[in-house]
């Protein structure tokens, strides 16, 4: 447990502040912050509030330290590859400021476990990578009244909103509903410049502390977006929705949604060994790569035919329905999506790559380069 | 009238984040963004004419819910994309 008395010589930067002070540092001290992601955004977080001394510190996070995550998730080191985010994270952290209590969740956030953890603690921060958790955690904090502190990163923009919809609009209120997968690729497919999410997860940072402290102007009702190659900021005016599905006058999502869709019975995961013999026995069968150019220039294989999954929709009429079809991508969330997609529009036989070319990279060609 | 493009559509324009385009409402400006950049508008706007529910309109700053909103000639038109990255 933090000490009920903060350490004077480590804040001494805040408790020379007179809208902080020493009662605005034990206030810290006995508050508490969920970062939902210890990713890019939840990384420079979690660091600024351990380091401010937030007194208790929730990390969620049931992924593994990727050798792909170093050049943004600075929370951790290359001994870490491997590791649980969650551990590495408070092994950082702890090393950080031993007076902050460090909470680890290593699971994933879902419509059961939802409302029992993010209860526990007076604000959350989203720092995730995928829009089902993103509802998840806007309609929790909806029902729970607790403060959404938000952002998202792409490429070289990035947003950043407080939402709480007991003095201003939510996440809803912006987006109403969960976007098509097919619509908005992830970092991993669409790449994000490794400093953007630090800049975006300290302003996280920061307007946590502003509301644990009660200070200052807090983001409620204002989306900034950041554009890292104009550096500019920019900031649009929220009102609160009274048609919002979450916290409008007659709110519809009485129940978070699940955080996935349920794969087509019709869908199958295929897995790399699997694939490979197919593709050795059945000619008549077809290796769609629904990634992107770039993607397929670092690596595919051979007989594969790329066809992007923006364009997989207006692209049907050039696959033959009675050939069975295989997707793959690198990790196995688009493939899966295009496989749905297939099966939807009438493929009788379609499956994906479980674990993408990255799994076969392990299981079958050690030679393919990857990413 | 200046017209900001978001980072998941760039693709639509070659690149351009800033476009220039013209029209009395949004649905005006939105039909001269098409004939600069084909495709764009089916990106923001579905088959019944809505707006795409994780795309959002800022005109002057002010979110724009209809297409026959009224849109000033010196107006700044920003056109807001969800992003899930983190």
């Amino acid at each position: 447990m933090p000490p009920s008395e903060p350490n004077l010589a480590r804040y001494r930067g805040h408790l020379s502040l007179p809208e902080v002070g020493i009662a605005g540092q034990r206030k810290l001290a006995q508050s508490s912050v969920l970062c939902i992601g210890t990713g890019g955004l939840g990384s420079p977080a979690s660091l600024y509030l351990a380091a401010a001394g937030v007194g208790r510190i929730g990390l969620l996070d049931s992924d593994e330290v990727d050798e792909s995550n170093l050049h943004r998730q600075i929370l951790f080191r290359t001994r870490d590859v491997g590791a649980s985010k969650v551990e590495a994270a408070r092994a950082t952290l702890a090393a950080l400021n031993p007076d902050v209590e460090l909470v680890t969740h290593a699971e994933r956030l879902d419509a059961r476990n939802a409302a029992e953890i993010l209860g526990g603690y007076d604000v959350i921060l989203d720092g995730t990578d995928n829009f089902p958790t993103r509802y998840l955690i806007n309609d929790t904090c909806v029902r729970l009244g607790k403060p959404d502190v938000w952002a998202s990163v792409f490429r070289f923009e990035g947003q950043v909103a407080v939402f709480d919809a007991r003095t201003g609009p939510c996440y809803r209120c912006l987006f109403p509903e969960v976007p098509p997968a097919e619509e908005i690729p992830s970092c991993a497919e669409a790449g994000v410049l490794g400093v953007l999410p630090g800049i975006l997860g300290t302003t996280q940072a920061l307007e946590a502390i502003k509301l644990l402290l009660g200070i200052g102007q807090p983001l409620i009702g204002r989306l900034l977006l950041f554009d890292a190659l104009a550096l500019s900021w920019r900031e649009l005016a929220l009102a609160k929705d009274p048609g919002c599905p979450a916290c409008g006058d007659r709110p519809a999502v009485s129940q978070p949604a699940p955080p996935a869709q349920a794969v087509p019975a019709t869908v199958m995961a295929v897995d790399a060994g699997a694939l490979d013999q197919r593709m050795r026995e059945d000619e008549a069968l077809v290796v769609i790569d629904c990634r992107e150019p770039f993607e397929w220039d670092i690596c595919h294989l051979a007989g594969s035919r790329l066809i992007p999954l923006r364009e997989l929709g207006t692209r049907l009429p050039e696959l033959d329905r009675a050939r069975p079809v295989v997707v793959v991508c690198h990790r196995g969330p688009r493939s899966h999506h295009a496989a749905s997609l297939l099966s939807q529009a009438g493929f009788p036989d379609v499956g994906f790559l479980a674990g993408g070319l990255d799994a076969w990279a392990r299981q079958v060609d050690a030679g393919m380069a990857r990413y | 009238m200046r017209v900001r493009i978001p980072s998941p559509l760039h693709s639509y324009t070659a690149g351009v984040s800033d476009a220039v385009a013209a029209g009395r409402t949004l649905d005006e400006v939105l039909a001269d963004l098409e004939r600069q950049y084909p495709g764009l508008r089916f990106r923001i706007v579905d088959e019944q004419d809505r707006l795409r529910t994780h795309i959002r309109v800022f005109v002057d700053g002010q979110l724009a819910n209809a297409l026959d909103r009224p849109v000033e000639a010196a107006a700044e038109v920003m056109i807001v994309c969800a992003l899930s990255g983190g």
